[in-house]
């Protein structure tokens, strides 16, 4: 069914992207949902009026205390959308990935030819501890939690698994987090704008044994939001449309060690073969990946997830620099991923979009230009793998 | 742990003698782990109960059944017992109340036991900042949790349970019994600060929690926290045996569940 609907006629364009930025926000829910609406709008070449939207998909876990339910209605009531419909998309730090997936396939599908996706997430206004309750609740509640696991331990133990597997060491991580700081740091609308040397990300704080503070994400809040249109209208806005070529999502087991293997996510593999599929090329074709790396080792498992390395080989991608901007194989995370551009969960995925549509269009700023780039991808992870969604984009169909 | 048996009286407290059951120990605790050490046999609760300090959130018979091998009944072949002031807990063939043994104790740090007591009453009495597993859900796993109790499907154990297999077939009840005894695939310590919230007041106390996911021998896998790590560090391919602690308090009661302890320590 899915592959029928990736082969449909209809082509779906990417016309207007726009995010706030990542990370401590004096705005409430509305106000940032608004901004990142109002500047997506008005990317949009040749005008564009949020009467005109027919559907919107919006990914939220609904972190803080303000809205818990409907937000998806509160939000468009507050951005011109009234009377759309509106839903929330909730699959963890994957939703506004799944929020894409869901526009896309709508438009594909021949129901609505304008759609809105994106993604929000508020984590700022809460105690350290009601954050912490937030953080874990994505996890397997009764066989991992109660196990003393939050998403670091999880992630930490991935890693220590990993090392044992492969020919691979914490070194290769501190590869991960200095590059991603380096892309970010010219990055607008990151979080953390810092450069981190080696010795300094090699000697961090530990958080959960062996990770340390530099190979965790930051807590951020922010939105973001995307507008798509079927192929036949995309002219009515502009004349140079960001392509969504491919899509692709999985599942896994929730628990981690429900898996038949925790070195690599199977939810990945599957989004990305779909994603391939519908978009008609390999992973040699891709020009530049944003990467969910929400801890460093969760790029090292999806630049081999995602075919840019060997199984077993995506620690020593890390070590050459194969993911450095314009001086890599394919340029990873160069808006400095989730770990310095930072993960507001719910708004991560399409804030993923938002960077490509950039990069694509060549309006990021000059010094964080990948160059020649033709064709992007993005991979947005839920939990510890239990769900993913994969995109490809381009310049052309 | 420290056993003494004298004849068929059997009274155990915990290795930091009779004054501390440890940091995720108590009354029930010990007598769990003298339960498991002890060939089978029936026991009546003979009023129990009264000593424990929290109200567990699944009823002590039901711990002891599933935890154990042991049945609890009215006419048993032994009493339970507690002593009134100290963690010490007895097994005897009598009603009466024991005579009780002197126990070593070892030193430990007496304000740090102090204020881990304080956040665990805190914990169990406060509104709970922690991941919400309802008593109801507790206690419809308590085969599993408490006792390794794992389902077969296509002649493969599945542990934790699940509900339909890959044919949509339902799964029956778990029912074939796990060895105690598992090997490490990977670990880590999370500092106080990574920790869950439901432990943030107690991981700072013991510098943060210890957590490993292992593989049984049966197949399946899970991941349990560390138990009287204190003095060891757990490593790739090394074995671990179970022993039921205290997990976390919540809505006023006291949740248990099974922790890893170290083969070697």
């Amino acid at each position: 069914m899915l592959d029928s609907i990736g082969d449909s006629m209809v082509d779906v364009a990417m016309v207007g992207a726009g995010q706030t930025k990542f990370g401590n926000h004096s705005l409430g829910l509305k106000g940032m949902w608004a901004e990142a609406i109002e500047k997506a709008i008005q990317s949009v070449d040749h005008g564009f009026e949020s009467k005109d939207v027919e559907e919107a998909f919006i990914g939220s876990i609904a972190f803080g205390g303000s809205q818990l339910g409907n937000t998806a209605a509160l939000l468009t009531e507050h951005s011109g959308m009234e009377g759309v419909s509106v839903r929330r998309v909730e699959n963890a730090c994957a939703s506004s990935g799944f929020a894409l997936r869901d526009a896309w396939m709508a438009i594909k599908s021949g129901q609505a030819d304008v759609v809105v996706a994106g993604g929000i997430e508020k984590m700022n206004d809460l105690s350290t501890s009601r954050k912490r309750y937030w953080l874990g609740v994505s996890g397997d509640t009764e066989w991992e939690r109660l196990a003393g696991l939050t998403f670091p331990g999880t992630y930490a133990l991935t890693a220590r698994r990993y090392f044992h597997e492969f020919e691979s060491t914490h070194d290769d991580l501190v590869h991960v987090s200095v590059k991603n700081h380096m892309h970010g740091f010219e990055n607008e609308v990151a979080h953390l704008r810092k450069q981190v040397s080696f010795e300094k990300a090699q000697s961090g704080f530990m958080v959960a044994d062996p990770l340390t503070l530099y190979d965790c994400c930051p807590t951020s809040d922010g939105a973001s939001a995307v507008i798509l249109v079927a192929d036949h209208i995309a002219h009515k806005f502009t004349d140079t449309p960001v392509w969504v070529k491919g899509s692709g999502a999985g599942s896994d087991h929730l628990a981690l060690h429900d898996r038949p293997s925790i070195t690599q996510l199977r939810a990945t593999q599957s989004a990305a073969a779909k994603a391939y599929k519908t978009a008609g090329i390999t992973a040699h074709d891709i020009d530049l990946a944003e990467v969910h790396d929400c801890f460093t080792i969760a790029e090292v498992l999806a630049t081999e997830d995602l075919g840019f390395a060997p199984r077993g080989l995506g620690g020593r991608f890390a070590r050459d620099g194969e993911g450095r901007r314009n001086e890599g194989r394919v340029t990873i995370n160069a808006s400095g991923g989730l770990k310095s551009k930072g993960h507001p969960l719910g708004a991560t995925g399409t804030g993923q979009a938002v960077e490509i549509f950039k990069q694509l269009r060549h309006e990021v700023e000059t010094s964080r230009q990948v160059r020649d780039a033709e064709v992007g991808l993005t991979h947005n992870v839920g939990g510890s793998g239990a769900t993913c969604a994969v995109h490809v984009f381009g310049r052309q169909k | 742990m420290q056993i003494h048996s004298d004849g068929n009286n059997h009274f155990a407290c915990s290795q930091y003698g009779p004054k501390w059951p440890g940091p995720d120990g108590d009354r029930i605790t010990i007598l769990l782990t003298l339960m498991k050490r002890l060939p089978l046999g029936t026991i009546n609760l003979n009023g129990f109960d009264e000593h424990v300090e929290f109200i567990p959130s699944v009823p002590l018979e039901e711990i002891i059944e599933a935890g154990t091998n042991w049945t609890v009944e009215k006419d048993a072949s032994y009493y339970l017992h507690a002593h009134q002031i100290d963690y010490i807990v007895a097994l005897t063939d009598s009603e009466e109340e024991p005579n009780w043994p002197a126990f070593e104790s070892l030193e430990y740090d007496s304000e740090m036991q102090r204020q881990l007591q304080d956040q665990w009453n805190l914990e169990v009495e406060g509104v709970s900042q922690g991941a919400y597993v309802s008593q109801a859900q507790h206690m419809l796993s308590t085969p599993s949790r408490l006792g390794l109790k794992a389902q077969i499907d296509e002649g493969q154990a599945v542990w934790p349970p699940r509900q339909l297999n890959a044919t949509g077939k339902r799964l029956d009840s778990a029912s074939k019994q796990m060895t105690e005894s598992a090997t490490i695939l990977t670990w880590t310590r999370l500092s106080a600060a990574g920790a869950p919230s439901e432990f943030s007041g107690r991981a700072p106390l013991l510098g943060g929690v210890s957590t490993v996911l292992v593989q049984f021998d049966e197949g399946p896998k899970g991941v349990f926290m560390l138990a009287d790590d204190e003095f060891e560090t757990p490593h790739i391919g090394g074995k671990v045996y179970f022993g039921i602690r205290r997990l976390y308090g919540q809505d006023g009661m006291m949740h248990y569940g099974l922790k890893a302890v170290l083969s070697d320590s």
